[in-house]
């Protein structure tokens, strides 16, 4: 597992930790049954707190990711990765929808709009 | 694993006077300025004084009866060892084998190596580093259950404190259900360590938070004085007049980052939370 924190970023060192451990599973690097490494270890590599480390693999286990079995450790849940990447499409889709919305609330118009898009696509 | 009820300790005009939880498996910090009562109140949980009222249990039995074989599954680090300054490591090392019946001699040996602790010189000549090194190492040496530790990356250097914290984070990767009491007054160390956080200051703890929440939904914000004027306060902890304005604390982040996009937001760290709830209005 490849793991990158920002701490001077806005996002809760939990949320960066699940969004970073979901792609893996997503792209397949972390395989269903794979055991992730125990709170302790992690929260010592990475130089966080257990409860965070804790925390962010409570929530990957409420959405499915992983299970955590008591005493042996969290395992890569059996993934349904259809519904893993219709989730992660929906969290761009509600991300696009929250910029259009911000845009229109100054007055931008559709055209306006796809235009920044186009400008920004360029870059890529 | 540890509770504090009400521990009271009167000295002339100070008074401490903390109630506090240590669960099994947890980081625990406690953090506040110089004179505080961080260091009265670790005494007070080791039984080295004598509260004037309220008590303090461990492993739900009262501090003040605990056997020695009780006593010899704790581990502490206090600002001062306790050794002779002129024992050397080798002669430490008789003095703990005698003294914890798990101590671990390969284990100590091992560490007094690879942190560069040389066997035959003596303390008095060791540097602030190497004496802090070794007062760490006879803690975690002897399969301690709890760990208290009082400051114990106190005066060194970034790098001697990264290694003490890495010892402590091995020993908690090796020993799962240990739990350990550390004070500090370096933010990185308790952010990076910590699970749960307590602030003391003039003897009373004024706030309770995992490291957790103080690092996603504490935050600053620097508002110039018009835009403070106008500013919903409802979750403002405490304030402090800047030259640019004001420098507001909060513990709901999320708030002010929706409802005022334009201001400018730092997030809180553990700094911020002793200057601005010991320091602010």
């Amino acid at each position: 597992m490849h793991i990158i924190l920002n701490n001077t970023s806005m996002v809760p060192i939990y949320e960066q930790l699940m969004g970073q451990i979901k792609s893996e599973i997503i792209n397949g690097s972390l395989k269903e049954n794979d055991v992730l490494p125990s709170v302790r270890s992690l929260s010592g590599q990475l130089r966080i707190s257990a409860l965070t480390v804790k925390k962010a693999y409570d929530r990957l286990e409420e959405e499915g990711f992983v299970i955590t079995v008591h005493g042996k450790g969290t395992y890569v849940a059996q993934a349904d990765r259809q519904l893993a990447m219709e989730a992660r499409k929906k969290t761009v889709e509600d991300d696009f929808a929250a910029a259009i919305q911000k845009a229109s609330a100054i007055g931008f118009t559709k055209e306006d709009i796809l235009k920044i898009v186009e400008i920004i696509l360029e870059d890529y | 694993m540890v509770k504090v009820d009400n521990l009271v300790k009167t000295y002339g005009d100070f008074r401490l006077d903390i109630s506090l939880e240590i669960p099994e498996g947890t980081v625990t910090g406690i953090v506040g300025k110089n004179g505080a009562g961080k260091s009265t109140a670790i005494k007070a949980i080791l039984g080295l004084i004598r509260p004037d009222s309220g008590h303090v249990s461990i492993n739900g039995k009262d501090a003040s009866a605990l056997t020695g074989s009780e006593k010899a599954a704790i581990g502490a680090a206090l600002s001062d060892s306790g050794f002779s300054a002129y024992l050397r490591v080798k002669d430490i090392l008789c003095i703990l084998r005698k003294m914890y019946p798990a101590f671990d001699e390969a284990l100590f040996t091992n560490y007094c190596h690879a942190q560069k602790l040389p066997m035959d010189k003596q303390v008095k000549d060791f540097s602030t580093g190497m004496r802090a090194k070794l007062r760490v190492l006879t803690a975690i040496s002897h399969n301690a259950q709890l760990l208290i530790m009082d400051e114990p990356t106190a005066g060194l250097d970034v790098g001697a404190r990264n290694d003490i914290l890495d010892l402590l984070r091995q020993y908690l990767v090796d020993h799962e259900n240990c739990s350990i009491l550390l004070t500090s007054h370096i933010s990185s160390d308790l952010e990076g360590l910590c699970d749960d956080i307590y602030l003391i200051h003039d003897g009373k703890i004024i706030l309770h938070e995992d490291t957790d929440t103080i690092l996603s939904s504490y935050a600053l914000l620097k508002v110039s004085e018009d835009v403070y004027e106008k500013l919903d306060k409802k979750y403002i902890l405490s304030t402090k007049k800047e030259a640019f304005g004001y420098e507001c604390f909060t513990n709901e982040k999320q708030f002010y980052m929706e409802n005022y996009p334009g201001i400018v937001i730092e997030n809180g760290n553990v700094d911020d939370l002793i200057l601005m709830m010991t320091g602010g209005k």
